[in-house]
């Protein structure tokens, strides 16, 4: 009984989770008529998609979400291996690991709007610019402007890319690293030669689990942006209020079309072996 | 719990392996490893500090001014006058415990048995889906599925499925902690005594599991409560506590000083649901 509940669950998950993502592909290739699919092939919606405005807000998401990927994995990667191999205690691990979770559970939208009165005219940067005789105006680039939306993503993404590369290079034996040492071989060689090597799976995970959702984020910059800053998210969600079903769909493909890719790029290099994860939970 | 304390003891008494090699760190590389805590711990900082800005400003006169002060409950007052949030609240606790029961259940079931299934590896990028997806696709999809497709009528039904696929990994990876770390010659052992699939479950595998189970069903009620950019594609005409913040924080920034009181009261209530969780997840197990 047990064993058909669990078929029975897997069933609803693929009817109701699995097949209705993958079915934007199908969407995005159907001519509409009467505010519903009709069964005619079209590639309109793509063509839509390469129209003038559409096209920039596509390659302005693509430039912030690749920075803000970039940023975090610059400083992801130092501190996964710090907090890898460098930390001792292992107090201090846990607690740090605990910091890099709780934020899942924490209102994004609470944790944004805040920084409406850190950033605006009247706000704590501008207050204290003034205070010390900085500027003279009030600098208005600092709220719905690009830097703000960066800004805002930056803290939401960072432990997306943390965990993945931490747990990649907790799995690295000790052994090998001190072995490359034996033999002579300077940091940047057993960096280079042999963490890097190993943690590659996870660094490329930690790309999908980032890159990927900061390309659909609606929330950071519909409040941040103030309307100046369109990102492919609210576009999507745009173009379902006004029943453009088709081209909200190739949008999504185009999505999803990327983390396939990067999917792939996980399978050429060998990693993604997803049994790590069940290995790593045993710790 | 005297049971698996026993158990981990009788583990340690064991003679010990090997000494392991630890990682010898040279003084570059004691300094670079101080700069890369520099960074994250930057990070970890730009994450807290809105927090903690967020619940100064609102007992703040001016919330959205620039320093705060002076200080008062005002705002709190007035959330006891204007009440159009509590039927939101309401709602949304409701959805939030029907999802969390519902992912510990399911979680429950699937994470038993994961493990042990051949196309585990398949089965588990299937489940975590949701976590790389971005919500919005998600939500697309379900609404272009259910709405457009089947022609079906959205509300509470399918902001509870939306609610679901999101939390669902989350519980998943958090009972998968405690399942694979349950000693299945325990149940072999409890077989030997006598004792039926049934009362094996109960007396053994239950009381060693059930700190992944509550951890489940607490992180099934959070992100549920919390969830925002799936319920704006799915709600029909349903409204949770995050779309009314939503609705109020994007069109009359009057009322956004009533906005940071109501999220700081959510965001301690959540801080203190997600402390228990970790102590039932991580915290008694180092106990032991």
């Amino acid at each position: 009984m047990l064993r058909t509940t669990l078929i029975l669950f897997i069933a609803v998950w693929a009817v109701f989770v699995v097949v209705p993502v993958a079915l934007l592909v199908l969407w995005s290739f159907l001519e509409m008529k009467d505010y519903s699919f009709s069964s005619g092939l079209s590639t309109a919606a793509y063509a839509a998609v390469f129209d003038s405005g559409r096209y920039e807000v596509t390659l302005r998401t693509l430039r912030i979400a690749g920075l803000v990927t970039a940023i975090e994995l610059g400083l992801a990667l130092p501190f996964a291996l710090w907090l890898a191999k460098g930390v001792r205690s292992s107090m201090l691990k846990a607690m740090v690991l605990a910091l890099l979770t709780v934020p899942f559970f924490i209102s994004l939208a609470s944790r944004t709007i805040v920084w409406r009165s850190v950033l605006s005219r009247s706000g704590l940067v501008n207050t204290a610019l003034m205070h010390f005789g900085i500027v003279e105006q009030p600098v208005d680039w600092l709220l719905f402007s690009e830097f703000s939306v960066h800004l805002g993503l930056l803290a939401p993404s960072f432990p997306t890319m943390v965990l993945p590369i931490f747990l990649s290079i907790s799995l690295i034996d000790d052994e090998l690293i001190e072995a490359a040492r034996d033999l002579g071989a300077p940091p940047a060689k057993v960096l280079g030669d042999v963490i890097l090597p190993l943690a590659l799976p996870g660094i490329i995970a930690g790309i999908i689990f980032t890159f990927v959702p900061l390309l659909g984020e609606t929330v950071v910059p519909q409040l941040l942006g103030g309307g100046r800053v369109s990102m492919l998210g609210a576009s999507i969600s745009s173009l379902l209020q006004v029943l453009n079903y088709p081209v909200a769909a190739a949008l999504s493909t185009l999505v999803l079309g990327i983390l396939a890719a990067l999917f792939i790029a996980l399978r050429l290099i060998g990693g993604g072996s997803i049994a790590a994860v069940f290995e790593g939970m045993k710790r | 719990m005297s049971a698996p304390g026993t158990i981990t003891r009788m583990a340690a008494d064991a003679p010990p392996e090997v000494r392991p090699v630890h990682v010898r760190a040279g003084r570059l590389e004691h300094r670079l490893g101080l700069l890369a805590a520099l960074g994250g711990f930057g990070m970890i900082a730009l994450t807290y500090a809105p927090m903690l800005w967020l619940g100064i400003m609102s007992v703040s006169a001016d919330p959205l001014g620039g320093l705060p002060g002076p200080f008062t409950l005002e705002w709190y007052d007035r959330l006891f006058t204007d009440r159009r949030w509590v039927g939101p609240l309401l709602a949304s606790m409701g959805c939030g415990a029907v999802v969390g029961l519902a992912c510990a259940a399911s979680g429950l079931l699937v994470a038993r048995a994961l493990p042990q299934l051949r196309a585990r590896g398949a089965l588990l990028i299937a489940f975590l889906a949701p976590l790389f997806i971005p919500g919005v696709l998600l939500g697309a999809g379900l609404f272009l599925y259910l709405r457009v497709f089947l022609g079906l009528r959205l509300g509470w039904w399918s902001v509870f499925l939306a609610h679901f696929a999101w939390a669902y990994p989350f519980a998943l990876l958090a009972l998968l902690v405690t399942t694979t770390r349950f000693d299945t010659r325990l149940n072999d052992a409890a077989a030997d005594l006598g004792a039926g699939p049934w009362r094996r479950f109960v007396d053994v595998e239950f009381p060693l599991i059930m700190p992944g189970v509550v951890s489940a069903a607490l992180f099934g009620f959070l992100l549920s409560f919390n969830e925002l950019a799936r319920t704006i594609l799915l709600r029909g005409t349903a409204t949770t506590l995050p779309l009314f913040e939503w609705a109020q924080a994007t069109s009359h920034s009057s009322n956004v000083p009533l906005i940071f009181a109501l999220a700081t009261l959510v965001l301690l209530a959540s801080l203190l649901l997600i402390g228990v969780s970790f102590w039932m997840l991580f915290g008694r197990a180092a106990d032991r």
